[in-house]
């Protein structure tokens, strides 16, 4: 069915048409906010918030623009809003001290199950780098359709893509000297 | 190869992002040395979470639905929800505007006389006399102070 089909059901308030929305943009929103967020809970967090408020505001969707982008949109924003509220919770028990961190039995933001692999390499990008990274590899997003997202100018966007693949780069290849000295 | 090592130092030198994406623009993305020194995408995305398959959308839709029907009630697509935290702000603006307005009010006309100015009617000094003596004998006296003025006049003379 198309996507526009979809949509306009939607704003019939066919439930049937948006939960073909979820469906078909649940893999690609989780793997973004997997990759944005570097923790599996958060990003289940973030992806729910996302589709709730997909639903809430499909009236104020320009069908001019793409879909996708303004999911994404939505969702860049969603992490944001994620990792400010972990950076907020760190400090927190920052102040608290350290016994209290220890004592905790699931910090959710660094369960180490919960963790993707590369999160530590990514930990060492910004968020804007790493969504930009991310819409670049896995949906092969130009640096216009990343500055649609990340709502700045494609230069910019142009500027976190390069500087994020340079970080890559340089890591991957200190990985690889470490990994061969040890 | 000296041209790279400009372009990094000149790049490296001034983070302004326009001037960032015209090295980018003009030397970078054509250059296969610098281009030697990024991360393909083939690297990236073997770096990268892809998630696959509709069961995860299914999962997740479970969830999405209960929010939504505890959210709104049967609502549906309701604007109310997304407005009502606007709304509320408006409602704080108004009533601080109005409170404002009520205080300032009350303030300016608090010291006002009809037919007198605030300042005169706001002396701080209140003026009082016993009485007055005039050859020994107590006096007629007669207090008058001008219209505006912080000026008295006391006017004294005998009984008799």
């Amino acid at each position: 069915m198309d996507e526009q089909e979809l949509i306009a059901g939607c704003l019939r308030g066919s439930m049937e048409d948006f939960r073909m929305i979820v469906e078909r943009y649940t893999a690609p929103a989780r793997a973004l906010a997997m990759n944005v967020l570097g923790n599996r809970d958060d990003a289940e967090d973030a992806c729910q918030e996302l589709f709730i408020q997909v639903y809430r505001h499909l009236k104020s969707y320009d069908k001019e623009k793409s879909f996708k982008n303004w999911v994404y949109t939505i969702l860049y924003r969603r992490c944001l809003d994620h990792l400010r509220k972990r950076r907020r919770s760190a400090e927190l028990v920052k102040k608290l001290g350290r016994e209290t961190i220890l004592a905790t039995p699931s910090n959710p933001g660094h369960s180490h199950q919960s963790r993707s692999l590369s999160s530590d390499l990514l930990e060492q990008l910004t968020a804007k780098e790493r969504t930009a990274l991310c819409l670049w590899a896995n949906e092969g997003y130009t640096a216009q359709e990343i500055s649609e997202v990340l709502r700045c100018s494609a230069s910019t966007a142009r500027v976190y893509l390069f500087q994020a693949r340079k970080k890559i780069k340089k890591l991957l290849e200190q990985g690889d000297v470490s990994l061969q000295n040890g | 190869m000296s041209h790279c090592k400009t372009v990094e130092i000149f790049y490296a030198l001034v983070p302004l992002k326009p001037w960032r994406d015209l090295l980018i623009l003009r030397h970078i993305e054509k250059c296969a040395r610098c281009q030697a020194g990024l991360a393909s995408r083939e690297a990236v995305g073997s770096l990268l979470v892809k998630e696959t398959g509709a069961d995860i959308g299914r999962s997740l839709w479970t969830a999405v639905e209960a929010a939504l029907a505890g959210d709104s009630a049967g609502e549906g697509m309701n604007d109310r929800s997304t407005q009502l935290p606007v709304m509320r702000r408006w409602g704080w603006a108004v009533a601080t505007a109005f409170l404002v307005v009520l205080i300032t009010g009350f303030l300016l006309l608090k010291d006002f006389r009809p037919g007198g100015t605030a300042s005169a009617a706001a002396v701080p000094v209140r003026f009082e006399l016993e009485y007055v003596r005039v050859g020994g004998q107590p006096a007629h006296t007669v207090v008058y102070q001008p219209q505006g003025s912080d000026m008295i006049i006391v006017w004294a003379g005998t009984n008799n």
